[in-house]
């Protein structure tokens, strides 16, 4: 451990992220965002940049770039959430998180969307993610070079680590200290773990497995104007305390301070482009049945890997016959999700794994490429919490329905469940596209995902669920239950250096588009065992880096002149840091 | 009845080889609040009388969901027969009183609400749930019966099991993926049961836990308010180690 490590470890909890006052910004006694002070743009009125989705990468790009003055305006498809009183505590009620508009799903092994993937509304699927927050490791940018599958990145480790270590404070990260990847530290100390999370660590132990606790974007003890965590363990549900990081609290409100517009309900229906210069020129927007169109000097699309290319595609014109910036037949392409199967291991004292937040513990030693086992890459283990819903379906992929199904269901306190994310490698054939035959409310055809395993896949898959049962067996569990299902999504835009098969370039750039960005998880080319959300957070991060300090070409050099925003004068409010 | 050990798994159907699951009626009737059949796996435990201790927009959800459940306005009278057995069979609610999943079922595809994804195989989800109320009485046909619902247990289960196994064919099934369909019905299945505060009593769960949060998290804890199981220690076989033999 470095001395800067020892010394971030005495200041830990202490430290305040620079150059991003959300957590200060929020209000003390009520949940929601303060938006009374928020700018109103013109649509008319040609801001810096449209940003499409105020999700991981959006929100974390609108925030960036507001403080540095570029007139931003936010659409996003979903509500302004207000935790107070759009949020509960309940599985069955949390269906409105969700994106639940139709999307069809194809392929050998189709994967299900909705609940398990696609979220909607100001923070995107951060809402309702457990709150892991892992780096990915530096050999995850070379997988090519290294291991010969997948695709190497145009980026390496080095580019995204210092905005790594920014969004840590910003979340604020809570761990252990990180030994796999890039060794690190967090800025907040690891979170107390549950019965079940003990029992499962020794089993790991027994077996040579090392274990961490951590690392979650969720605060431990208070942090601004964010309570502590109260181990209500409805993560998955959407944190009503404001403990779990998403951008609707860690970016937004410092994003809107700054005089970033977040205009919500707004569904994005084409990126218009100038036909003869090829430029993009706004956004056609429906906001309550009506089209719209917001002008804008550069648009960032960050509706994530499924919504992404879907507008990516639905924008044709006589330029892009195909869709936008796909002339060369990529977007929609190698889209990826990790193959998350889950063990249950019975134990006999009462766990009651629904308490205490879903991420506790977890483990990336079988991370890296190992060639005894017969397969590139690998995966991780850590900690998921399923409640009863969730745990009905788990039990039912192991077999058992009727009374068997009730009496595995009456067992519920004696169960702990781990799980593991598998690194699935990207295959051109894994494809979104638009199902021209099926369209939504407002007439746009719908998304279409394929996605079949290669063998690779399959391989990574089982060794992960054998694995995880020798940790059960060895922690004395006296039954097993097991579910195959799949988590998260990225890819299907993905970045690179060759114009012929990505869709950006290393600045998420759209090859064929000078003014149009890609700035959300679908520019991976490649995704690791690790959760994505804060890595598209940092891939935002970065390119509004390069955006700002205008090393991505001079037309993007915001113009100056006087907007026409309507912005109330200061208001007094509460809660200021 | 049997006393039971919990921290024994034996009553767990992967342990019990070819014998069926242990009898629910061997466990106590639930006597604070409803469970599902009344079983009383954690007799005196009824979330509902923790509802003083929820936020206001929860349980405003979660009480709507006990106390006002519409009628059936999307299955038609002769799909709602033939499913209500189905769903009966398939969450062995063999007697009142009944969660009425059917009804939530229902309810959800009047709203409109979807899961956000469709195979490209298959119907919307409410056809779905129309087809498969045809299937299942073509399925009975093939095993002698009129219908599904004057099927025999027997005859159910097989046809069931068969569902679970995507083993149906014929007729409606030469069209319908049937594990697709299994997987589709019974997601909603359970979605709607186990989002009942009766099935959170049967099976111990705390519930609803904000603005109050959980405390004790630890292997073998429970919060003051939850509830204890039935018969982890025997009251009569283990008067000897409680040292009250003979009294």
């Amino acid at each position: 451990m470095s001395l800067g490590h020892r010394l971030r470890t005495l200041a830990r909890g202490g430290l305040r992220p620079p150059e991003n006052d959300s957590a200060f910004l929020l209000d003390v006694h009520r949940r929601a965002v303060p938006t009374e002070r928020m700018a109103r743009y013109d649509d008319d009125y040609s801001v810096d940049l449209v940003i499409v989705g105020a999700g991981a990468g959006g929100g974390t790009l609108a925030q960036r770039l507001a403080r540095r003055g570029w007139k931003v305006v936010v659409l996003e498809k979903g509500p302004f959430w207000d935790p107070d009183e759009d949020w509960v505590s309940d599985e069955a009620g949390s269906h409105k998180l969700y994106w639940t508009e139709e999307r069809v799903i194809g392929g050998s092994d189709p994967v299900e969307l909705g609940k398990n993937n696609s979220g909607h509304g100001v923070g995107g699927s951060m809402i309702h993610y457990a709150g892991y927050c892992p780096r990915v490791h530096p050999s995850d940018f070379e997988v090519r070079t290294r291991d010969g599958v997948g695709e190497d990145w145009p980026i390496s480790y080095r580019d995204l680590k210092r905005h790594y270590e920014r969004l840590e404070l910003e979340l604020p990260v809570s761990g252990e200290y990180w030994p796999w990847g890039d060794p690190h530290g967090y800025p907040h100390s690891p979170h107390p773990v549950a019965g079940g999370a003990e029992i499962a660590w020794e089993g790991a132990r027994k077996l040579g497995i090392e274990i961490k606790v951590g690392p979650v974007g969720i605060t431990n003890g208070s942090f601004g104007n964010r309570p502590h965590c109260i181990y209500r363990g409805f993560c998955l549900q959407a944190c009503k305390v404001n403990a779990k990081a998403s951008p609707l609290v860690t970016h937004i409100p410092d994003a809107i301070e700054h005089g970033a517009e977040i205009r919500a309900n707004c569904m994005v229906s084409r990126v218009e482009i100038d036909e003869s210069s090829g430029r993009v020129t706004g956004v056609r927007y429906f906001r309550e049945g009506q089209e719209r169109f917001q002008r804008a000097d550069a648009v960032a699309v960050a509706g994530y890997s499924i919504e992404t290319p879907r507008l990516l595609l639905n924008s044709t014109s006589k330029r892009f016959p195909h869709g936008l910036a796909n002339g060369n037949d990529q977007v929609g392409r190698c889209v990826m999700v990790q193959g998350a199967p889950q063990i249950a291991g019975r134990f006999p004292d009462e766990l009651r794994m629904y308490k205490a937040p879903p991420p506790e513990i977890s483990s990336e030693q079988f991370y890296e490429t190992d060639e005894t086992r017969g397969f590139a890459r690998g995966f991780s283990i850590q900690t998921v919490g399923p409640l009863p819903i969730d745990w009905a379906r788990h039990v039912l992929a192991d077999g058992h329905w009727g009374p068997a199904l009730r009496e595995y269901m009456r067992d519920y306190n004696h169960w702990y469940t781990l799980g593991a994310l598998s690194e699935l490698l990207p295959l051109p054939e894994n494809r979104v596209t638009v199902a021209s035959d099926v369209t939504d409310g407002n007439g746009l055809p719908v998304a279409r995902m394929d996605y079949s395993q290669c063998e690779n896949d399959r391989k990574n898959i089982a060794m992960a669920k054998r694995t995880i049962r020798e940790i059960f067996e060895a922690a004395g569990a006296q039954d097993t239950l097991a579910i195959d299902r799949y988590a998260h999504l990225v890819g299907g835009c993905r970045m690179g250096s060759d114009p012929e098969r990505s869709v950006v370039d290393s600045d998420h750039r759209a090859w064929e588009v000078p003014n149009l960005f890609i700035a959300d998880g679908s520019v991976m080319p490649t995704q690791g065992s690790a959760n994505p959300a804060i890595t598209i957070m940092a891939l935002a991060s970065r390119l509004a880096e390069r955006l700002t300090a205008k090393r991505i070409g001079s037309s993007q050099a915001p113009p100056r002149r006087r907007p026409s925003v309507r912005r109330p004068q200061a208001l007094t409010r509460s809660g200021g840091g | 009845m049997a006393a039971r050990d919990f921290r024994d798994a034996g009553h767990l159907p992967n342990l019990r080889e070819g014998k069926p699951p242990a009898d629910p009626d061997e466990l106590p009737r639930q006597r604070n609040g409803v469970t599902p059949q009344m079983h009383g796996r954690y007799p005196d435990f009824n979330v509902l009388d923790e509802a003083d201790h929820w936020d206001e927009v929860t349980r405003r959800v979660v009480l709507e969901r006990v106390e006002r459940v519409p009628e059936i306005r999307y299955f038609t009278t002769p799909e709602a027969i033939t499913l209500g057995a189905f769903l009966n069979a398939v969450l062995a609610q063999d007697r009142e009183p009944r969660i009425p999943v059917l009804k939530l079922i229902d309810a959800k595809l009047f709203s409109g609400k979807r899961e956000g994804y469709r195979y490209a195989d298959m119907p919307d989800d409410g056809v779905t749930f129309r087809r498969v109320a045809v299937g299942l009485d073509a399925a009975a046909r093939q095993h002698g019966s009129s219908d599904f619902i004057s099927a025999s247990d027997e005859v159910k289960h097989n046809v069931i099991q068969a569902f679970a196994d995507g083993e149906l064919h014929g007729e409606v099934w030469d069209e319908l993926p049937c594990s697709k369909a299994w997987s589709v019905v019974m997601r909603e299945a359970l979605s709607a049961f186990y989002s009942h505060p009766w099935a959170w009593n049967e099976i111990g769960f705390g519930g609803p836990a904000y603005p109050r949060g959980y405390a004790r998290l630890g292997v073998g804890q429970r919060e003051n308010w939850e509830g204890a199981p039935a018969f982890e220690r025997d009251p009569v076989a283990d008067t000897h180690e409680r040292g009250v033999e003979g009294t």
